[in-house]
């Protein structure tokens, strides 16, 4: 076990590492944030004097190992434009994130992974082709067209809801419906598709022939094994929570971190984006750490599996 | 002997809350949200850095002028701040301050507040590169301080090209100075740079960052918040010279997307939805309670060139451009024909300054053909960056643009970009690119010579210069005499227009504000909102 970890360990360490390192190289080749932050009209000299400040003179080298050395310490840069800690402007607009997408991550499992195991063991009946045409409408439907046409209905026609903004918790309904049927909507798909598989596998027939009752097959033979397919998928969901949520803030008005990596992208604050990429990342490699150890607590092949291959 | 009991001091604080709580509970003025496409382009809401059409919407509210432009009247100059004004000399005036006015701090306004204003505290007059490292207080191992960033000192010359002092003659008359004679110096001084802010607010503010974001003014409504990229909210001040302000608190909602501020201002979150696309006035007027207000603006959009692109240097290729733009295609197809075609970077309310005659350059495609075959032009392509909508209907205009060059044989070719820094940026090479040109009072000096001349930003980047301009627009700017400026705001128009273009006008832009029906409030002809009394149910 101990082995498992310290190689998924450091596998997500070079991950993060890789992520920084794309970041930082192809955000400073996409721009010059000294020309931005100060707008056209600051004179050459006032620029240049900028970029000495900011060490945006440095080569791209030095840049790096002083970007990364800081990081390691713990600190990851100010925002050229505000003046304050990365960290702390984005740790200011990740509750507002949270508050959208922890509850369209319970929403898109409440709703995708019954409406999947139940479509599946109704397979070919009308249930199932209902469950399987929102799933695809939810699936490919962009969220900015659902979030406009849920405010369209909610909030224009009906007036139930209010359309943007954070002022109470009526105004995260509408923005965590419309995360919430998409991912819905895939798991739903994932779902059924993992079922289908293990409803056809031949320990399914092998328990029901024994007498098993047919809803102890499905909770005790076809649900964990058909788990892993879900559960990876509910691990990518983890790790946009973050940032999962880019679009549907813009499209609601939302002040969550969404909006700010757009608002840091286009002015190339540097630090602000860097810091985003590097908490997505991170959330990210956690969330598949996690999926990893729980592939090994739902499928005791897989814990087993690096033994054997020892032996 | 005063006996101070619990009770008493509990009647004492009872009573001295209840007037307040009464006060409060009496207030039945509205809350008005305003859906904005962005609030401010810098984040901060000092003019003399942001110089945007969006910060034109909010300024006033919180801050005022000596001398105000009627935007929702005749287009006249009027008293503001200065409740008089005169004429000393031709590059004196003499203005004598309203009585009584308070900054929302509490402090009355003096002629120590307009010198401040004026000065080289706010305005950098003094600012040397070495100062100039203290950007924002923002710049690692730098003291925040308040010196204020290097463009503030380059918008409040090109503002003031030639201010010399302001002469304080007593607590309540002051003289605006200039070096030299301008005629246009009362015009001037209703530029929105020249706003009057309390100097002691700005001694008080820990950074020039703090005080931009909070500035404190005389104008009707105080900043109580301001998140930037977020939301800005003015409560209305009280003790506002011009009478208590009819709305209890504004909100600048910022909604970048089209859609979402109508559907705010349909589901009835929003009262306003500034910058609606012609195309959506019959979206918003199917709601009966809902209608879209507003005309032409003092504002023309234009089309920019950068001579020194190989491409560009000779003039006859950029007077093919300005003979391959259907100018009225474009009103007629995206602007419902509400966009007048201009006769020219030149408005109107210039008056006796006004060239009847002038025009933009014909749509000519054979005229724009025989140019480029003149000049040898090759098809090599021409960079055109183009940003995403920031005017209405921007890349839509740039799509006919486009096509009419290609028609006219120019190999133009679209570079998207984020922001206006990364549109002007010195990296590679520019060619064309959107702007607008406005006019902040009646005289061609504030549109042509302030953006176009040797002060402006098209000369100061490096885009676009012209020795004849230069020295006509330093003599438009001095000038005394009205038949010789007349004549010689007519050959900067020549030169600029036709033999040498710096630009050529596309359309007078057109601002729409959709807004609640009951609402009695009336657009301007800039972008500027207007919340008073005199503006509000009347």
């Amino acid at each position: 076990m101990l082995r498992f970890l310290t190689v998924r360990l450091l596998r997500a360490a070079l991950t993060v590492a890789m992520v920084v390192t794309f970041a930082f190289v192809v955000l400073r080749m996409s721009g010059d944030p000294a020309q931005i932050i100060m707008g056209a009209d600051a004179p050459p000299e006032a620029v240049e004097a900028f970029r000495a400040a900011w060490g945006l003179d440095r080569p791209l080298w030095v840049q790096y190992f002083n970007y990364f050395g800081a990081i390691l310490s713990g600190d990851l840069g100010r925002s050229m434009r505000d003046g304050r800690d990365a960290i702390q402007l984005v740790a200011e607009r990740i509750p507002a994130t949270l508050a959208l997408t922890l509850p369209a991550l319970l929403m898109k499992v409440a709703l995708g992974i019954p409406a999947g195991i139940y479509a599946a063991l109704h397979r070919n009946s009308w249930v199932d082709r209902l469950v399987m045409i929102v799933a695809v409408a939810g699936f490919t439907v962009p969220s900015f067209v659902l979030g406009l046409l849920l405010v369209l209905v909610f909030a224009v026609q009906l007036g139930w809801l209010p359309s943007g903004g954070q002022e109470s918790w009526r105004h995260a309904i509408l923005p965590v419906v419309t995360l919430g049927l998409g991912g819905a909507a895939v798991l739903a798909r994932f779902t059924r598709s993992a079922m289908l598989e293990v409803l056809g596998q031949p320990y399914i027939r092998t328990a029901s022939a024994k007498g098993v009752p047919w809803h102890a097959v499905v909770t005790n033979h076809a649900l964990p094994n058909a788990a892993i397919p879900t559960v990876t998928i509910i691990g990518f969901m983890m790790g946009s929570l973050i940032a999962g949520a880019v679009v549907v803030e813009s499209v609601f008005s939302w002040p969550g971190v969404g909006r700010l990596l757009v608002v840091a992208v286009a002015n190339r604050d540097l630090a602000v984006v860097q810091c985003i990429l590097l908490l997505v990342a991170a959330t990210m490699v956690f969330a598949n750490l996690v999926v990893d150890l729980l592939y090994g607590l739902l499928d005791p092949r897989l814990r087993n599996a690096p033994k054997r291959a020892v032996a | 002997m005063l006996v101070t009991t619990r009770r008493t001091a509990l009647f004492s604080a009872a009573a001295l809350a209840l007037p307040r709580f009464a006060i409060a509970e009496a207030d039945q003025r509205p809350v008005v949200t305003i859906a904005v496409q962005k609030i401010a382009n810098t984040n901060t809401l000092e003019t003399l850095r942001e110089q945007s059409n969006v910060g034109s919407r909010t300024w006033n509210s919180y801050a005022e002028t000596l001398i105000e432009q009627s935007w929702t009247g005749d287009l006249s100059l009027r008293p503001q701040l200065a409740e008089s004004w005169r004429r000393v000399d031709n590059r004196t005036v003499e203005l004598v301050l309203r009585r009584g006015v308070r900054f929302h701090d509490g402090s009355e306004m003096t002629a120590e507040d307009v010198v401040f204003s004026f000065g080289p505290e706010r305005m950098g007059w003094n600012l040397t590169v070495e100062q100039a490292r203290n950007l924002f207080g923002t710049v690692p191992g730098q003291t925040a301080g308040r010196t204020p960033p290097p463009e503030v000192l380059a918008v409040a010359r090109r503002t003031y090209p030639a201010f010399e002092k302001i002469e304080v003659v007593d607590s309540h008359t002051v003289r605006f100075v200039n070096r030299v004679p301008d005629v246009t110096l009362e015009g001037r001084i209703s530029r929105n740079v020249g706003m009057i802010l309390s100097r002691r607010a700005f001694e008080a503010a820990s950074s020039w960052l703090d005080w931009a974001r909070r500035p404190i003014g005389t104008g009707p409504f105080r900043v109580a918040e301001f998140r930037p990229d977020q939301i800005l909210v003015l409560d209305a001040f009280d003790e506002y010279w011009g009478g208590r302000p009819p709305v209890r608190r504004l909100r600048f909602v910022e909604v970048p997307e089209v859609a979402s501020r109508i559907n705010m201002l349909l589901s009835g979150e929003a009262d306003f939805a500034c910058d609606m696309p012609p195309d959506q006035i019959g979206t918003v007027e199917r709601s009966p309670r809902h209608e879209v207000v507003g005309g032409p603006i003092m504002n023309h959009r234009l089309t920019v060139f950068d001579k020194n692109h190989p491409q560009l240097r000779d003039p006859r290729i950029r007077r093919a451009f300005t003979h391959s733009i259907d100018r009225q295609a474009i009103v007629d197809a995206l602007w419902g024909g509400r966009a007048p075609v201009p006769k020219g970077l030149q408005f109107a309310f210039y008056g006796p300054m006004f060239h009847e005659d002038w025009e933009a350059p014909r749509y000519n495609l054979a005229e724009a053909r025989r140019l480029l075959r003149e000049a040898g032009y090759r098809g090599d392509p021409i960079p055109y960056r183009l940003l995403n909508n920031y005017y209405t209907n921007q890349v839509a205009t740039a799509q006919i643009l486009v096509e009419g060059w290609r028609a006219a044989g120019l190999n133009v070719q679209i570079e998207m970009r984020e922001n206006f820094p990364q549109v002007l940026s010195r990296e590679g090479q520019r060619g064309v690119r959107d702007w607008s040109g406005s006019a902040s009072f009646n005289d061609p000096s504030s549109s042509l010579t302030a953006a176009h001349g040797p002060e402006g930003q098209q000369w100061q980047i490096n885009e676009w210069r012209n020795e004849e301009f230069g020295r006509l627009a330093q003599e438009l700017d001095t000038g005394t005499d009205r038949a010789r400026r007349r004549a010689v705001f007519r050959r900067m128009l020549e030169i600029a227009e036709r033999e040498d273009p710096a630009y050529t006008v596309l359309h007078q832009s057109v601002n729409l504000t959709a807004k609640r029906r009951d609402l009695r409030w009336q657009p301007g002809q800039s972008f500027q909102m207007d919340f008073r009394s005199r503006n509000w149910g009347a």
